[in-house]
């Protein structure tokens, strides 16, 4: 089975340690290698990106290394892919265009 | 734990031997450069801020000049500049090594200097290059650690791994350094829980957020991450903060080392962990490290960065087990190995703990095997400083 890391038992998300495809069913460890749940993804999710290990109301905390890493900007659900554009800093927002690409 | 090194004059100890050839401003770097060319163990290295670059941009380069891994130092003038070579050549020469300057101008020009700079180079090389090394504790080394180019990797394998061996070698009397507040923004609250006092503590939350200031004007959002970062896994500031401060490790810290126009303070003796006034900018936070007395720099990096410091040895970690496939003979340390399951946090921490104590002794980098090095200086803008009203000091 494919897997993905939590960094702290209270994370509610998971780094994904090789590359998941959508519906895959993945085991979710710490890093001792202890197996702690099994959640399947709902979409592909590359390698060192997240996926929700628990249901996140929209406005409440993802946390990764029993920390806040920032709060979500809609509901996600078990398995969903957790980044940019449901995540939103408490600190700073990225910028929306990194640079100017040619078309 | 004891690894061969350098002695040098007012005590300090090197792991590298370097002829340092200093042009005080990059008017003077092509000369220094063709004095340094052919001589075995000679350095050239510049600043780029004009010849009156300010007290940030003096206290830095003295700093490096005093560096243990530094055994000699020529400074080389264009005559004209603000910042002369003989009044660095002064202050360096308090160290107690072979310091001599020269000016391009008084000299009659590029020939004359290039004739001159070689004769001095070549008595140092003589004087500097016979020493040996002896045996010292490793409680004497100055460690800087440092992320960049970082992916997820970094923060789940690499700055863990790092962060173990910082912890090691402090409990062996050593001493770390870290010196990046920007990447400490929503990373605050688990560092100032490690400050030794509550001092520390508020000078944690000052430096850190004097930084934020510097760097929240309209236009300079990018400075906190990068598009490779987010393209890697990384979400928000707070992520990436939170796993780039894993590096440091556990044990407390120990003090905040002023960096500015007034002071470029040292690590002081005795081991331990501090955090330096830097920047995040890696070629010049190694510079920064380096004139605070770290003599080896740490890099670990995600995706991959390939470059080096002139003297300080960078041993480069990848926490990415594909960067470590791909770019093999770049990397000094695959900490990978975590991800793939292989190894554990505190087992890739003892292997980095050994490979300090090699490379201390003189075993090359992959960056010195593959004859890379870079150095550059940072210098925070006076005129940004006065406008958004940052005290000079930290207090």
């Amino acid at each position: 089975m494919k897997r993905a890391i939590t960094m702290n038992p209270d994370d509610n998300v998971a780094t994904a340690l090789e590359n998941l495809d959508a519906k895959a069913p993945t085991s979710i460890i710490l890093p001792s290698q202890e197996v702690v749940k099994e959640v399947t993804s709902k979409q592909a999710i590359p390698f060192g990106h997240k996926l929700a290990i628990a249901d996140i109301k929209k406005g409440g905390s993802v946390i990764k290394y029993g920390e806040v890493i920032g709060n979500a900007s809609q509901d996600i659900r078990i398995g969903e892919y957790v980044h940019t554009h449901n995540v939103k800093s408490n600190r700073m927002q990225m910028p929306e265009v990194w640079y100017r690409e040619e078309e | 734990m004891k690894f061969q090194g350098y002695e040098r004059p007012d005590g300090s100890v090197g792991v590298r031997n370097i002829i340092l050839v200093m042009a005080v401003a990059d008017c003077s770097e092509p000369v220094a450069r063709l004095i340094a060319e052919d001589i075995p163990g000679a350095v050239p290295i510049t600043q780029h801020y004009g010849c009156i670059p300010g007290e940030m941009v003096a206290n830095t380069l003295i700093g490096v000049a005093q560096n243990g891994n530094v055994g000699a130092v020529l400074l080389v003038g264009m005559g004209c500049e603000g910042m002369p070579a003989h009044a660095l050549a002064k202050i360096i020469k308090k160290s107690g090594k072979p310091v001599e300057w020269i000016s391009i101008q008084e000299l009659g020009g590029t020939r004359k200097a290039i004739v001159k700079g070689k004769e001095i180079l070549r008595a140092m090389s003589e004087q500097v290059l016979t020493l040996k090394r002896t045996e010292i504790d490793a409680g004497r080394l100055v460690v800087g650690v440092k992320c960049g180019g970082s992916d997820t990797s970094s923060g789940l394998a690499g700055n863990p791994a790092v962060g173990a061996f910082v912890d090691m070698l402090i409990d062996a009397g050593g001493s770390a350094i870290m010196s990046e507040p920007i990447e400490a923004v929503g990373a605050e609250e688990p560092l100032a829980r490690r400050a030794v006092n509550e001092d520390v503590g508020k000078k944690i939350y000052k430096m850190i957020g004097n930084e934020e200031k510097r760097w929240s004007v309209p236009g300079a959002q990018m400075e906190f991450m990068c598009k490779g970062n987010v393209d890697g896994g990384l979400t928000t500031i707070e992520e990436k903060s939170l796993g780039a401060v894993h590096k440091s490790g556990s044990r407390s810290i120990m003090g905040v080392l002023e960096n500015s126009d007034q002071l470029l303070e040292k690590v002081p003796e005795g081991g331990g962990f501090y955090l330096q006034d830097g920047t995040h900018m890696e070629p010049m936070t190694m510079s920064f490290m380096a004139a605070a007395g770290a003599q080896i720099v740490i890099f670990v990096t995600g995706c991959g960065g390939t470059f080096g410091h002139a003297i300080v040895p960078m041993i480069k970690v990848t926490g990415n087990p594909g960067t470590y496939r791909r770019m093999s003979e770049d990397m000094d340390i695959n900490a990978g190995t975590i991800i793939t399951g292989e190894e554990s946090i505190d087992s890739v921490g003892r292997r980095i703990l050994d490979e300090v104590i090699q490379v201390a002794s003189g075993k090359p980098t992959s960056g010195e095997t593959l004859g890379y090095s870079n150095f550059s200086v940072y210098r925070r803008d006076p005129r940004l400083e006065a406008l958004l009203k940052i005290p000079k000091k930290l207090e």
